[in-house]
């Protein structure tokens, strides 16, 4: 294979492992904080997707069409009303089931993901069929032999390499960090230290839901598409890629983020080249068979998770 | 001031330690101490003052103020500090982080590295150990980390669960020094406990728990005499 084809296979795996840790990141804080799982995480990202979508409409319809300011308030609206979205789930649904069995949790988030699902489905504007995504970033190329370097996927690259590290510097460096670790840690020694328990939760998952958002304002301004079911996929994608890490852990997600991307893009390379038969959409199938083998292997995740280790 | 007042709690939960018609008090500057077995409804009265667990009737003044359904934060907020029973140290973070988490709700840097500095006179040990993972460290250790995250918050009233629980006996006694020593900076203290003995030798009054009802009280030297306390261990 050539260098420059090569080069493009990484950069695609960079790119969609970064999405998937921003995604993975969310399951693991919010398993971190309440031991719940949240399956509604992957539908609230496709929301934000639409919430940046519309945003971009209604300001061409308004005459605002400055790519950078278009850019700047999709992502804005996106990522802040998904943030609100996540707190009030956290609040409504998650919180008063907090002492349920936490299965109960599980089916009624995986409930919401499809009650959000299908009435983006039902009630956006002929909301069943693919969207396509305005191109919002410089699409300039610069071309290294065979590879082709583009300007808007180098932002991405970078956009989402500064979300995961704005996201390590919050829980280790700030104060609202620290109260996250300590709720993660001992939820009830973190209320005796006078930490506001309900609050720190619902920041969390604003954090969360906000940082899904962003990953589906990149995933639209990457492929240039959405559609109502690409928080399914991505939705189990992250969760995977949790688990692979070590659910709880943040690292171990971000890790498993680009496991799973490196799967796929292993699986999208070399199917083809052992089974020509086997199209490269396989990719996913192959990828996720590798995940059943890591945990069969690794039933904790790649990084250990004892209940003492969280976020 | 740091005035504690219970006035006839009753509190119920699902783990069966129950507290019915509990009154005490615990006076500003003193150690006052609540003796019992386990099962007695020692942790539920802790945790009754502390809002995890508000009781179903009857109310809590601190200082003049119902406490009685506030939020725990809000609690700790009015200058209440609680070292849980079995240190319940924050195991993956260092002990400063152990110590900044015990000042939470005191913004003021320059205030919390005032009260380090305190910490750190009281337990050097902890500042030679300040990037050590809480959760690597002996029982000891640990007890001497919880002890100092409950000074960072500088509270009126500290109350202390089960302080000997689980250490040597040489920890035992060092605790008990450090705890008149709390008292002795201008602490008040509700030290429940086990240990009757070393107990009532640093407490001034005390409250003996039974099957979750007050059957005893009075001053150290009165307890230390009384039937009752033999009979809530012995009997």
């Amino acid at each position: 294979m050539d260098l420059g084809l090569l080069g493009q296979y990484l950069l695609n795996g960079l790119m969609l492992g970064m999405i998937y840790a921003m995604v993975a990141v969310g399951f693991t804080l919010f398993f971190g904080v309440l031991d719940v799982i949240k399956f509604s995480h992957g539908d609230v990202l496709m929301v934000g997707t639409f919430a940046g979508l519309a945003t971009y409409l209604g300001l061409e319809s308004v005459g605002i069409d400055s790519p950078w300011l278009q850019l700047l308030l999709v992502v804005l609206v996106s990522v802040s009303a998904m943030a609100v979205l996540g707190a009030l789930i956290a609040k409504f649904l998650i919180l008063p089931l907090k002492d349920a069995p936490p299965l109960n949790t599980l089916l009624a988030t995986l409930m919401l993901g499809s009650v959000l699902r299908e009435s983006v489905r039902l009630f956006y504007p002929n909301g069943s069929n693919p969207k396509p995504f305005p191109r919002l970033l410089p699409t300039d190329e610069w071309s290294l032999g065979t590879l082709t370097l583009r300007v808007d996927n180098l932002i991405l690259l970078a956009a989402g390499v500064a979300a995961i590290v704005g996201v390590h510097l919050l829980i280790t460096r700030t104060k609202l960090g620290l109260a996250i670790r300590a709720v993660a840690q001992d939820g009830e020694t973190a209320r005796i230290m006078g930490i506001n328990f309900e609050w720190i939760v619902l920041l969390t998952f604003g954090l969360g839901s906000g940082l899904a958002a962003l990953a589906g304002v990149m995933n639209g301004l990457y492929y240039n598409e959405t559609n109502f079911g690409i928080g399914l996929l991505l939705g189990v994608i992250g969760f995977s890629a949790a688990i692979l890490g070590g659910l709880g852990n943040v690292y171990g997600a971000i890790l498993g983020g680009f496991i799973f991307a490196g799967l796929q893009t292993l699986g999208s390379v070399a199917l083809p080249a052992v089974l020509p038969s086997v199209p490269s959409a396989y990719k996913d199938v192959f990828a996720f068979t590798a995940v059943i083998v890591i945990m069969a292997w690794k039933p904790t995740g790649l990084i250990a998770e004892k209940s003492s280790e969280r976020v | 001031m740091a005035h504690l007042v219970i006035e006839n709690i009753t509190t119920a939960y699902d783990k069966a330690d129950v507290l019915q018609d509990v009154s005490l008090e615990v006076e500003p500057g003193k150690i006052t101490c609540i003796l019992g077995s386990n099962g007695s409804g020692k942790s539920t009265l802790i945790r009754s003052i502390l809002g995890l667990t508000p009781p179903r009737r009857g109310r809590i003044l601190f200082d003049g103020q119902p406490i009685t359904h506030l939020a725990t934060h809000r609690i700790i907020a009015s200058g209440i500090a609680c070292i849980p029973e079995g240190r319940k140290v924050f195991p993956k973070m260092s002990v400063a982080e152990n110590l900044r988490l015990g000042a939470y709700q005191e913004s003021d840097q320059a205030v919390v590295a005032r009260r380090l500095d305190q910490v750190h006179e009281i337990f050097p040990r902890l500042k030679e150990r300040t990037g050590q993972f809480a959760g690597t460290m002996s029982g000891g250790e640990q007890a001497m980390v919880s002890i100092g995250r409950g000074l960072m918050a500088a509270p009126k009233l500290l109350i202390i669960d089960e302080p000997s629980l689980g250490l040597s006996p040489l920890y035992v006694k060092e605790n008990f020094n450090v705890i008149r020593r709390i008292n002795e900076l201008g602490i008040t203290v509700l030290l429940v406990e086990q240990n009757v003995h070393q107990t009532l030798a640093i407490a001034h009054a005390g409250y003996v728990l039974l099957q979750g009802r007050v059957v005893a009280r009075g001053s150290a030297a009165e307890l230390a005499d009384n039937e009752e306390v033999h009979a809530a261990y012995f009997g």
